[in-house]
């Protein structure tokens, strides 16, 4: 090409910009132009028709003669319209049209869009279900913060791997020495009460630094948040910043609540601000309601944590600087601790520094949910390969139906690639309301997934799990939906256009009908056995549950009323608050129908990790990394009577186990094994918190599940409450019964002692010990629905394949109930059908269990992942399930009339 | 004889020449092509139309409503200035390939 005609080509093509207007203004003067080819082609006509009457033709031959010559008026306007607009604009008129075309098939075949629909509700909506529980946990861990996935999260580890909060002056030091964050805030989360007496309550509280508002970027719709002003001298910041949730509980939304006292923990604090109403704090499923700088946190403990290096107690939250990983920050924490050890030579130092994305954190509920639900988001997949082998069949069904339409299409000159567009656009066109009903339906499904009490996990305290709709679902639902659509669409798509014209026009059956019969079997047998699958799971997880129901804990909650206080923060010291609860324990002994009381720290199966400490085993030296911190409980005497734990060796605490007398510790047994060999051999060994004084073992009890139902042994100690200071405790009351009137007649004891002292979480100790099946009831919820979903769309999908079978054979069953078949014969003959698929893929579900159970492992307890129980009775339910699904079309195809079948050709 | 087809690419170098004789409408365009082929040449409308529209946004020729001698409302193609340097080279071009053509087909070249 020459240099003037590439000119002359620069001119014609506009540029970019003008391009753009350009474009709009075809857009918008499209229809102008459309009249304008029209007039034009009139014109043309006319005159056509003028020149044939000049010459002497009649005036209606010579229209008919023009019309003629001229040829198809619709054809020569499209070809020309495709000149105003460039390539892609055609492009996008033709999947426009497509798009149309699709909408008004789908329109037309409401059957088909419905069961289609259905399928894609059920199994897209279990999928976002369980994203919905996933987002919160690891993808949006801080509601109404933007981008919370990305903060990280500073903490100490220790040799053992074991992480903790950092203490104050390690945590001060590291943010004034680390480069890796643009800012880091401190956060601990501490239950305090508030307000007091009989109206006193449990809320939960962040204690922060002067950042953390900043840092998140959350405001106050009322009065201000906490600054960096109210983080400077301990014991100076006497305010407390309130969520939106408190305000309007406690105080009615009071529009006058900036300026007004409240007693938290017994202390009280000027009430500053309300936050936004999106923000719940920043602990995943805990809904915090009070954020107070931790500067106070002396006085609302009645201990000082500020100054001493080895008390843990904050953990970072940081923006990380552009471009830098969370390695890159975490290997700049782990040495920093280190490099500032010389400045404290005095302070041993055992552990050091890392940084972690928010979904590793163990502060919040991630830790022990997300293993579930990553498990549960697996099972998921599963759910959307049956919905794509189902929807991939309904479409390969419909798509063999319209042979002679696609055979027309390609007859007539259309492209393959064409025709393959269409029946894609179709498929296409069911994903965005394939992912809206997902979302309708996962409102219900979540609903029903969380019998197990999502809502509940706190009994001692307020939860916000935030399972909503946001950007962020609705985008993982058209992803998905997109998803399977490509998948259900592009198989059927290219077997469909691949029609083989001749045989199509001449009205046979071609030897790919039959072999897409067979992929359509195939794809029945892969539904009926990956629902195998998940009804196998679902079975081994709820059979889990069962047991871990039936199991013993190693305590009995039954018979005992709960209920807790907290003398802190009513003002009490240490001698006042041990008079107290010993006058406590002495009235409610004292008290007709009661067998036995007791007081305890820690509540057991609490699910969340309370009292630790790192313990010195006299004798043992420890190996490398041995982690040697263990969960302990201060309790009063009778515990292990009131909770009837089983006393191996030695004696229980006395009352007169106090400060003042010789320091003593009951292990249980794992602990006595595992270090000195034996339960027996225990008593009278030492051990000690690391740097505390030597205790005695004075009694072994046996294991009780501390955590969860579902916990390893590990080792435990117990301390009498008098020598461990003056903490909120429950007391434990075993009576005829634990509820009503024993829990009525406990809290009015307290009452009388002292009225203004806060009474929190009063309740049987069965409910408080609920959480510890919180996990796997979650999953056994989640699971259960999963696997009614897969086994609902194998029904569908085998119902699809009998009915159509049979329609298909319309003819056959004609001719033979014409010969004198019954209805019994035809009946059989589909059922089988239906029953002989339903069967081998039974059978290839069952060995794919077997092979995929063993991942389930984690969740299981008490149950061996081939349980023969589990895999009998989903065996059962899926070939009742085909069962089902083959008789309603083989018996509805009985009912064939013969004549209408026989005449039908 | 039955109408030729047109070359591919021929027709933008036909319109473009008739053009030059001075602005005309679709149907007159067709009709002169037409005639000065002795009827060997048939323009299908289908293509004629497609054709000037590309030429419009090609810029080489510019439209206009105008009214015939006949009274009748039309739109007129005029050439631009654009368009004028286009034909030169398809003609050009066309000459060039004519001869080569030739050259191959002469009976001389088939006995060489």
């Amino acid at each position: 090409m020459d240099a003037a005609r590439r000119r002359d080509r620069w001119r014609a093509q506009p540029g970019r910009g003008e391009r753009v207007t350009m474009g709009l203004r075809d857009w918008l003067t499209r229809a102008r132009r459309d009249d304008d080819l029209q007039d034009e082609i009139r014109a043309h006509l006319s005159m056509a028709v003028a020149d044939r009457i000049r010459d002497g033709e009649d005036p209606d031959t010579a229209r008919l003669a023009a019309l003629k010559e001229f040829g198809n008026v619709t054809r020569t306007r499209e070809r020309t319209r495709q000149w105003w607009a460039g390539a892609w604009r055609v492009w996008v008129l033709d999947l426009a049209h497509d798009v149309r075309y699709s909408l008004r098939l789908l329109r037309r075949s409401p059957g088909y869009t419905l069961v289609v629909l259905i399928v894609l509700a059920l199994g897209i909506g279990a999928n976002i279900s369980v994203f919905r529980l996933f987002r919160p946990l690891a993808l949006a861990p801080v509601p109404g913060v933007a981008d919370s996935g990305r903060l990280g999260v500073l903490v100490a580890e220790t040799t053992a791997g074991r992480v903790l909060p950092l203490s104050h002056l390690d945590f001060r030091d590291l943010v004034t020495a680390q480069t890796s964050f643009t800012d880091i805030a401190g956060t601990s989360m501490e239950s305090l009460s508030m307000g007091f007496g009989a109206n006193g309550e449990r809320v939960w509280a962040e204690e922060v630094t002067g950042s953390y508002f900043s840092l998140l970027n959350v405001r106050a719709q009322l009065g201000r948040t906490l600054l960096p002003s109210d983080d400077r001298t301990p014991g100076g910041h006497p305010v407390v910043v309130i969520s939106d949730g408190l305000w309007k509980r406690a105080f009615g939304a009071d529009p006058n609540i900036i300026g007004r006292t409240v007693l938290v923990g017994g202390y009280p604090l000027t009430v500053v601000g309300v936050t936004e109403p999106a923000f719940h704090g920043t602990i995943v499923s805990i809904d915090i309601e009070a954020f107070i700088p931790v500067m106070m946190q002396p006085q609302l403990h009645g201990r000082d944590d500020l100054s001493v290096r080895f008390a843990p107690k904050l953990w970072g939250l940081g923006r990380l600087k552009p471009g830098l990983s969370m390695q890159t920050a975490a290997a700049e924490a782990a040495v920093l601790l280190e490099r500032l050890a010389p400045l404290h030579p005095d302070e041993e130092i055992t552990y050091h520094a890392t940084v972690m994305p928010m979904w590793r954190s163990p502060f919040g509920a991630q830790t022990y949910l997300l293993p579930a639900v990553m498990l549960l988001g697996a099972m998921g997949v599963l759910v959307l390969l049956i919905v794509c082998a189902n929807v991939s069949n309904l479409v390969l069904v419909r798509g063999l139906s319209r042979h002679g339409e696609i055979a027309a299409r390609l007859a007539l000159g259309a492209s393959r690639t064409r025709v393959l567009r269409l029946l894609f656009m179709e498929s296409l066109s069911l994903a965005l309301p394939g992912a809206v009903a997902g979302l309708l339906a996962s409102e219900s499904l979540l609903r029903l997934m969380n019998t197990s009490g999502v809502a509940e996990v706190g009994p001692a305290g307020r939860v916000f799990f935030d399972t909503s709709i946001d950007g962020l679902v609705v985008t993982f639902a058209v992803l998905l939906s997109c998803g399977c659509a490509m998948v259900f669409g592009l198989l059927p798509a290219f077997r469909v256009s691949r029609v083989d014209l001749a045989s199509v026009m001449r009205d046979e059956l071609s030897p790919r009908t039959a072999t897409s019969s067979r992929m359509r079997n195939v794809l029945v047998v892969a539904q009926v056995a990956v629902s195998m699958v998940l009804l196998v799971g679902a079975g081994l997880v709820l059979r889990s549950l069962d047991s871990a129901r039936r199991a013993d804990p190693g305590f009995e909650a039954r018979g005992v009323a709960s209920l807790m206080v907290n003398l802190q923060s009513s003002g009490y010291d240490e001698s006042r608050g041990f008079a107290f609860y010993s006058r406590l324990l002495d009235t409610l002994r004292g008290e007709a129908g009661v067998e036995s009381a007791t007081l305890a720290a820690q509540t057991p199966m609490a699910l969340v990790p309370g009292r630790t400490r790192d313990f010195e085993i006299e004798g043992h030296v420890p190996r490398p990394k041995e982690d040697l911190r263990f969960l302990i409980n201060p309790i009063a005497s009778d515990y292990f009577k009131t909770l009837r734990i089983p006393l191996l060796a030695g004696r229980d605490f006395a009352d007169t186990d106090d400060e003042p007398s010789v320091k003593v510790a009951v292990v249980n047994a794992t602990l006595a094994r595992r270090f000195w060999n034996g339960v027996e051999n225990a008593l009278g060994k030492r051990l000690r918190v690391s740097r505390g004084e030597w205790v005695n073992v004075v009694g072994v009890v046996q294991d009780i599940k501390y955590l969860r139902i579902d916990e390893e042994p590990m080792p435990f100690v117990y301390f009498p409450y008098k020598q461990y200071g003056l903490a909120p405790m429950f007391a434990h009351v075993r009576g005829h019964e634990d509820g009503g009137a024993s829990l009525t007649r406990l809290r009015a004891r307290v009452q009388a002692m002292d009225a203004n002292l806060p009474i929190l979480d009063a309740r049987p100790l069965r409910e408080q010990t609920e959480l510890g099946f919180f996990v796997l009831a979650m999953a056994a919820g989640v699971i259960a629905v999963l696997g009614a979903v897969a086994a609902l769309l194998a029904a569908l999908g085998t119902y699809g394949m009998v009915s159509y079978s049979a329609r298909q054979s319309e003819h056959e069953i004609g001719i033979r109930m014409a010969v004198g078949a019954d209805r019994a014969d035809v009946v059989r003959r589909f059922l089988g059908r239906g029953l002989r698929l339903g069967l081998s893929g039974a059978v290839l579900g069952i060995f794919s269990a077997l092979l995929i159970s063993r991942a389930l492992v984690s969740l299981l307890y008490g149950v061996s992942a081939a349980d023969p129980v589990s895999f009998t009775a989903a065996s059962g339910v899926v070939m009742a399930v085909v069962g089902l699904a083959s008789f309603v079309p083989a018996w509805k195809a009985s009912r064939t009339d013969p004549m209408a079948a026989l005449r039908h050709r | 004889m039955p109408p030729l087809d047109l070359l591919q690419g021929t027709l933008d170098m036909l319109i473009l020449q008739t053009l030059q004789w001075g602005p005309q409408h679709g149907y007159a365009i067709a009709q002169t092509i037409r005639a000065r082929s002795s009827d060997a040449l048939k323009v299908e409308t289908g293509s004629l139309y497609p054709a000037l529209h590309r030429l419009e946004k090609q810029g080489w020729v510019k439209a206009e409503w105008g009214v015939t001698d006949a009274n009748q409302r039309a739109k007129y193609y005029r050439l631009t200035p654009a368009g004028k340097k286009q034909l030169l080279q398809e003609r050009d071009r066309w000459m060039q390939l004519v001869a080569a053509i030739g050259g191959v087909l002469s009976p001389d070249a088939a006995k060489g």
